[in-house]
């Protein structure tokens, strides 16, 4: 047992707990001690909840000690991003206009693993309105890299990364509509699983646009996150996007071998113009896979920046529409940059937006054609390290677009096919920056990547690295 | 598909009922701009019966290896 509990992964703590080995009291003191300790470098909580989660923590141990085990994660602290609802508590959205917002419902994924047994340990920064891929909120400052407190953590699910990667928090929810779950991952070095579209509800989570956005979790593995998807996935009467099929056993396919499995490498986009750091990491990745008894095979796929630009086009449009109100009644309540991209979206026709709605099933189509032979396709998460803070601080400056454009080119498009993505963490540059690559999957397939993501991390220890 | 020009641009966001001036213009139309030329060659290109709903199709249909 470690000494202190919150180095634990969310599957060993929720075990310890279950069989009386550790107290949720116990394990949640040592998430807040962290917390403590990390908070002022981090700036990775918006609300920390102190003695509401030491109460909540005595509640799981007193129901616990008359036999009472409310579900798989019992007495497991918890925070996530603060854009899902939860009833009574303030949910900001990382905004100053939703400041105040209390809710009066609370979200189906957060509910999911309430009844599963967590308690709160507060609410995660965010990028203002999940709406940025670099970590940056105008209201509520940088949250700052856990590995090298001046770069950023990625976004949008900001928080997310860096309290994960700090083990402030054993597990957070993020949110992916561009690579929101994803990015974080990479450059925090954790675990993010970006689902497919319709596997888990969306019901009260905050909306970016409702063709794209995903609900994902953050974790130290994929084992973690297979546990969290199980909790989380089906179908959901509050929201008809979520699809009723079948909710596969996640953990078992963490436990399987992938010899005998084929891994596609893209010929083309995804391995272009790769800083070398990241480069030599995806080789080693790679390497790591064929060990492990993966066949690995290059593979060709279609045109990826078509498929960016269109999800460029859906996100744009759909996150105007959203916040027309508040563009009309509140703009001067928005951060520069999350008002210049909010801007973009008034321009774009009707026609061009329902283009690149109509163009999605072919589009899926020949991707799946093109990956029909294999199990999986490897990519980077980004084709670079954690930059600065300082040196990613574009604001609404008139070259932001295109450096939002840059760090996410990798992740867009898979967002635009609904496809699951995890992204695991695979190596660390020369100076100390996490890496991560994601691996690719059929739609509804994330007990693949599950799988594979699982057997990497049992050959490797880039996951279990705490930042110090 | 063509990128929108400012003055385009300035026409399409007054219609919509937000505004912007020219200066703001001038930066959505380089900031939309590389997305309309991304997707500039599937645009006009799409079959007749097509709908988004087909995404939702080919997503649910079983892809083996």
């Amino acid at each position: 047992m470690s000494a202190e509990p919150a180095l634990l992964s969310l599957t060993a703590v929720a075990q310890a707990i279950a069989q009386k080995r550790l107290s949720s009291r116990e394990v949640t003191q040592s998430c807040l001690d962290r917390i403590a300790a990390w908070q002022p470098r981090l700036n990775a909580f918006m609300a920390i909840e102190a003695d509401a989660a030491l109460v909540a923590a005595d509640a799981a141990d007193a129901a616990l000690a008359k036999g009472k085990l409310s579900g798989p994660l019992h007495g497991v602290p918890l925070a996530h991003k603060d854009m899902y609802y939860d009833a009574g508590h303030v949910v900001s959205c990382g905004s100053k206009i939703r400041r105040d917002f209390v809710a009066t419902t609370t979200s189906t994924a957060l509910q999911r693993l309430k009844d599963a047994g967590t308690i709160r340990l507060g609410s995660l920064q965010m990028v203002e309105f999940a709406y940025g891929p670099t970590g940056h909120n105008a209201h509520y400052g940088a949250v700052h890299n856990p590995f090298a407190v001046d770069h950023i953590t990625g976004g949008s699910s900001s928080g997310s990364g860096s309290a994960v990667a700090a083990r402030l928090t054993f597990a957070a929810l993020g949110s992916d509509t561009g690579g929101s779950i994803r990015m974080p991952a990479h450059f925090c070095g954790v675990t993010g699983l970006k689902t497919t579209y319709g596997r888990i509800s969306r019901a009260g989570a905050m909306p970016l646009s409702q063709s794209l956005d995903t609900v994902g979790p953050l974790a130290r593995t994929a084992e973690d996150c297979a546990l969290l998807l199980g909790l989380m996935a089906g179908a959901d009467p509050a929201d008809l996007t979520a699809v009723a099929r079948p909710v596969p056993d996640y953990l078992a396919a963490t436990r399987e071998s992938i010899h005998g499995l084929t891994i596609g490498v893209p010929t083309a986009f995804y391995v272009d113009d790769l800083d070398a750091g990241v480069a030599k990491i995806l080789d080693e990745t790679i390497a790591v896979l064929k060990r492990e008894g993966a066949n690995i095979v290059a593979v060709e796929l279609p045109d990826q920046r078509q498929l960016t630009a269109a999800c460029q086009l859906v996100l744009a449009v759909e996150a105007a529409a959203f916040h027309k109100r508040w563009l009309i009644e509140r703009p001067g309540d928005y951060g520069p940059q999350v008002l210049m991209r909010l801007q973009n979206g008034l321009a774009i026709p009707a026609v061009s937006y329902l283009e690149a709605m109509r163009w999605r099933g072919p589009a899926l189509a020949a991707y799946n054609a093109a990956v029909a032979g294999v199990d999986a396709v490897i990519a980077p998460v980004a084709p670079v390290p954690a930059p600065t803070i300082a040196e990613s601080d574009v604001g609404n400056s008139p070259d932001a677009e295109s450096v939002i454009q840059r760090l996410t080119r990798f992740t867009r498009p898979i967002n635009y096919l609904g496809l699951p993505s995890l992204a695991i963490p695979s190596g660390f540059t020369r100076g100390g920056l996490p890496v991560g690559m994601q691996l690719i999957g059929r739609s509804f397939d994330e007990a693949m990547l599950l799988r594979i993501g699982a057997a990497f991390q049992r050959a490797t220890d880039f996951h279990d690295r705490v930042p110090k | 598909m063509t990128r929108p020009t400012p003055k385009e641009i300035k026409a399409m966001t007054d219609v919509v009922g937000i505004p912007v001036d020219v200066e703001v213009a001038t930066r959505i139309a380089n900031s939309i701009g590389p997305a309309f030329e991304g997707f500039a060659a599937v645009a006009g290109t799409l079959p007749f019966d097509l709908e988004p709903a087909a995404f939702l199709l080919v997503q649910s249909a079983k892809v083996e290896k």
